[in-house]
């Protein structure tokens, strides 16, 4: 036997023959005038640091729940309409948000309600054709943050930790509108049919760590960010067509069944919480204009909200049933401006505490 | 932890800041051992436990083979060492996948049994380092490497961390030798490793994640049928995205242990400009295809006994190849196409030789064009879920699917179009020179505007945390 081993022993990797240290340094200068250069750029767009909404992020806030926390779960309107400072001068604790943006709520209460030490308050937001939905992105923005939170590495929270402390600082890190597939989908390319979804709405709101969304002063006010984001809304709000390769009749089928065992199954987990002394309320959060006829032909207040909230047996607040909620407007029709967040939730602070003494 | 985090960023700068300001060699073997163990830990602390428990008893095993005075001994320890580690890998990786097949064949035979699912976790890279560990017992028990007496160089033999999770797969033999003196850093060494740390990372960030990645899993995870053009789309999205997640792990990998003073072989060697089958597994997972001809093609008898025991024998490397990658009888199906073409192409190379003709860069062209299509078929049962899914796509492919709707949009061809010819074009430029040489011969101002571009591509790109795919083997 050889005393020592292997042709490795030989086995020496080239080194190109070039001034290594000097590029590297020119390359280090080069692409950080780059980055300052893309930076000013992004800035003069109307970007400004914030944090980026990840599972990550949300994963943090729920671990952050206690047995006893009140928790919020929804969709963006909970993530834009509340104010926690609010929240916490009239309801005596800090609450944690857990609304995800263009979400199905329901598996985040679901794990909520399967928790068995949690028996706190939870705030839902409920908009019918979003809590309901039987699949698709709205359901995988869910799992896919559940699962973060469920499976996150402690590789994976150090570098959120650093990802934030460069977000707070750094305007063109927007993971939801500038990195470069989102860039390179700015080219105008001739679409192909059937392939083209709905656009997602651009950078409109900033969030912090924890992860209380504000609507940024650019689509608060009237101009061209806020028609985009306005118009962009009833793409969005327009269920696509059935799959070409699944007969109409059958995918309508399984989608109403889905429906059907979702309104089963939330009224199950609702009375599971309350039954070990949680609480639940669910409201429904303005909206207005194009969005509200939308809304309001597809999901009448009397078909799923009336539903879901009898069979569950938990207490509601509808925005429209009080005149100190009913008049706040949306600029982009979906989502309430930042004072007005404020506002509205200092408002509706006195019927959460009435719902949640029932 | 991955290389394509902020997390790793400052682990690497603070590993090698403090391995090179040490200057004890045996310090600085003890902190790359820790850091190895933080690193794969990072994941999954008790899976660090399982990692030391393989390393130690293949250790110990490597030392009663080398000081067995019988070759019935040393045979028996050896075969200890494979059953041991064979079983563990067995255990996590395939313990479902044997026991739905055992329910499977006693179905078969009239009895209704129904297996438990075991809620089986596989720790990751479980496969790479099984055969790091391996190799250290095979090679030993060959003769080709002294056992080491050192558990702690060995342990960092097996978890040394740029290699250890995806490869490349480093033989104890070729990487213990370098841990018996501390190396020295040649000139340019650094600098060279960077710059391979950053091509590593744009082809994992930009390329594979940013550009292909969304069409390869849009296409393998649809339901229904596809035009032609998408099925192609998808499968060649999913044939650039595996190269560049792959062997930009392997690139970065090299890169690491270069800046730490260490030379790890090439992984890959452009692939797709092969010409034939035996020429691609010489430049894909290197590491992987001569490990498999060291330990399992030669010792079954190679091509020692005629061109039929040759056939079966390659049959039986790339079933074991095939079913290495993942627990699914797809995986094996992939690793059968690339052993029936390997079969074939020994029989038409034995019939015709080594005509002239064939030799032409035309011919060659056209061959590695073919080559490279039947690997991309090949790759449709790679990544598909099910044969149900692979059918499909290849029904498609071949034009034979249902008519269909457009699934990818005119962007995701457009990028996947160009990233596959240039990817193309890069590896029939380079087939028959390395990186290094090519690298040496550029004018300086390009060598930094291209490693300024790949910089500035990663930098826009953000990254998403995708993790590499090789890690789930």
């Amino acid at each position: 036997m050889p005393s020592s081993t292997s042709s490795f022993e030989s086995f020496e990797r080239v080194i190109p023959d070039l001034p290594w240290r000097r590029l590297a340094l020119i390359v280090t200068a080069l692409t950080f005038l780059a980055a300052v250069g893309w930076e000013i750029r992004c800035r003069a767009w109307g970007y400004a640091p914030t944090l980026n909404d990840t599972p990550d992020l949300w994963a943090q806030q729920r671990r952050a729940v206690r047995p006893d926390s009140i928790v919020i779960v929804g969709d963006s309107r909970a993530h834009f309409d509340l104010d926690l400072d609010e929240l916490e001068k009239g309801l005596g604790s800090r609450p944690i948000q857990l609304a995800l943006d263009g979400s199905c709520p329901y598996p985040v209460f679901a794990d909520l309600v399967n928790d068995e030490s949690f028996h706190g308050t939870v705030i839902a937001s409920l908009v019918p054709g979003m809590w309901l939905a039987p699949g698709g992105p709205l359901l995988k923005n869910s799992e896919r943050a559940l699962e973060r939170y469920h499976k996150q590495t402690w590789a994976q929270r150090s570098g959120h930790v650093l990802g934030m402390l460069l977000e707070e600082h750094i305007a063109f890190l927007k993971k939801d509108d500038l990195t470069l597939p989102k860039l390179l989908g700015r080219i105008p390319l001739p679409p192909r049919d059937h392939t083209e979804g709905p656009p997602l709405p651009p950078y409109f709101g900033s969030v912090d760590r924890e992860r209380r969304t504000r609507m940024i002063d650019a689509c608060a006010q009237p101009g061209p960010l806020q028609d985009r984001i306005k118009n962009g809304w009833p793409l969005l709000f327009t269920p696509p067509p059935p799959p070409s390769y699944i007969p109409r009749e059958a995918f309508l089928k399984g989608m109403g069944a889905a429906i059907e065992k979702r309104f089963q199954d939330t009224a199950a987990a609702v009375k599971k919480l309350r039954a070990r002394g949680g609480k639940v309320v669910f409201v429904r959060f303005p909206f207005t204009g194009k969005v509200r006829e939308l809304e309001d032909a597809g999901t009448p207040r009397a078909g799923p909200w009336t539903r879901i909230i009898n069979e569950s047996g938990a207490p509601s607040i509808y925005f429209t049933d009080y005149p100190e909620l009913a008049n706040f407007q949306c600029p982009e029709s979906s989502h309430l401006s930042a004072p007005d967040s404020v506002e509205f939730t200092r408002r509706l602070v006195p019927h959460l505490k009435a719902a949640l003494a029932q | 932890m991955l290389f394509n985090s902020l997390t790793f960023i400052v682990f690497f700068v603070v590993v090698v800041g403090a391995y090179w300001a040490l200057r004890s060699w045996e310090t600085r073997k003890n902190l790359l051992l820790v850091a190895s163990y933080i690193f794969y830990g990072a994941w999954n602390p008790p899976f660090a436990l399982l990692l030391f428990g393989t390393t130690a008893l293949d250790f110990y095993l490597g030392s009663r083979i080398a000081s067995a005075v019988t070759p019935r001994a040393r045979r028996g320890w050896m075969i200890a060492s494979v059953t041991s580690n064979l079983s563990m890998l067995g255990f996590f990786k395939y313990g479902n996948f044997l026991l739905e097949n055992f329910q499977w064949l006693l179905a078969r035979a009239g009895v209704a049994y129904q297996p438990p699912h075991l809620d089986i976790f596989l720790p990751i890279g479980i496969s790479f380092y099984t055969f790091h560990s391996l190799s250290y017992t095979l090679d030993v028990y060959r003769g080709v490497c002294a056992p080491t007496k050192s558990l702690r160089d060995f342990t960092l033999a097996v978890s040394f961390f740029p290699q250890l999770v995806a490869g490349p797969i480093v033989r104890a033999a070729d990487f213990l030798p370098q841990l018996v003196t501390a190396p020295k850093l040649r000139p340019g060494q650094f600098g060279w490793g960077l710059l391979l740390m950053t091509l590593g990372m744009f082809e994992k960030i930009v390329l594979a994640d940013a550009l292909l990645a969304d069409s390869a899993d849009a296409v393998f995870g649809y339901g229904g049928p596809l035009p032609a053009l998408d099925a192609w789309g998808g499968t060649l999205a999913f044939a650039g995205q595996i190269f560049f997640d792959f062997a930009g792990y392997s690139t970065c990998a090299i890169g690491a242990a270069l800046c730490l003073g260490f030379h790890l072989k090439d992984n890959f060697r452009f692939p797709y400009a092969a010409v034939g089958f035996s020429d691609f597994w010489r430049r894909w997972h290197i590491s992987l295809s001569t490990f498999l001809r060291d330990f399992l093609y030669i010792p079954l008898g190679g091509n020692r006994s005629g061109p039929a025991r040759a056939a079966v024998n390659l049959m039986i490397v790339m079933f074991i190849g095939g079913l290495w990658h993942g627990a699914a009888w797809t995986f094996v199906v992939w690793g059968l196409i690339h052993g029936v073409f390997l079969v074939i192409e020994r029989l038409v190379k034995g019939a015709a030789g080594e005509a002239p003709w064939t030799q032409t860069f035309a011919i060659k062209f056209l061959i590695g064009l073919g080559t490279f299509a039947v690997v991309c078929l090949a790759w449709v049962f790679f990544r598909a879920a099910d044969f149900a899914t692979a059918a499909r796509l290849v029904k498609a492919m071949v034009g034979a699917g249902a008519p269909s709707d457009a699934l990818l949009t005119t962007r995701e061809l457009l990028q996947v179009g160009s990233v596959t010819a240039g990817l193309l074009l890069a590896h029939w430029s380079l087939r028959d020179t390395s990186i290094e040489a090519v690298v040496g011969k550029m004018p300086r101002w390009l060598v930094v505007a291209l490693w300024t571009l790949m910089l500035s591509a990663i930098i826009l790109t953000q990254g998403n945390g995708h993790a590499f795919i090789y890690f789930q083997f």
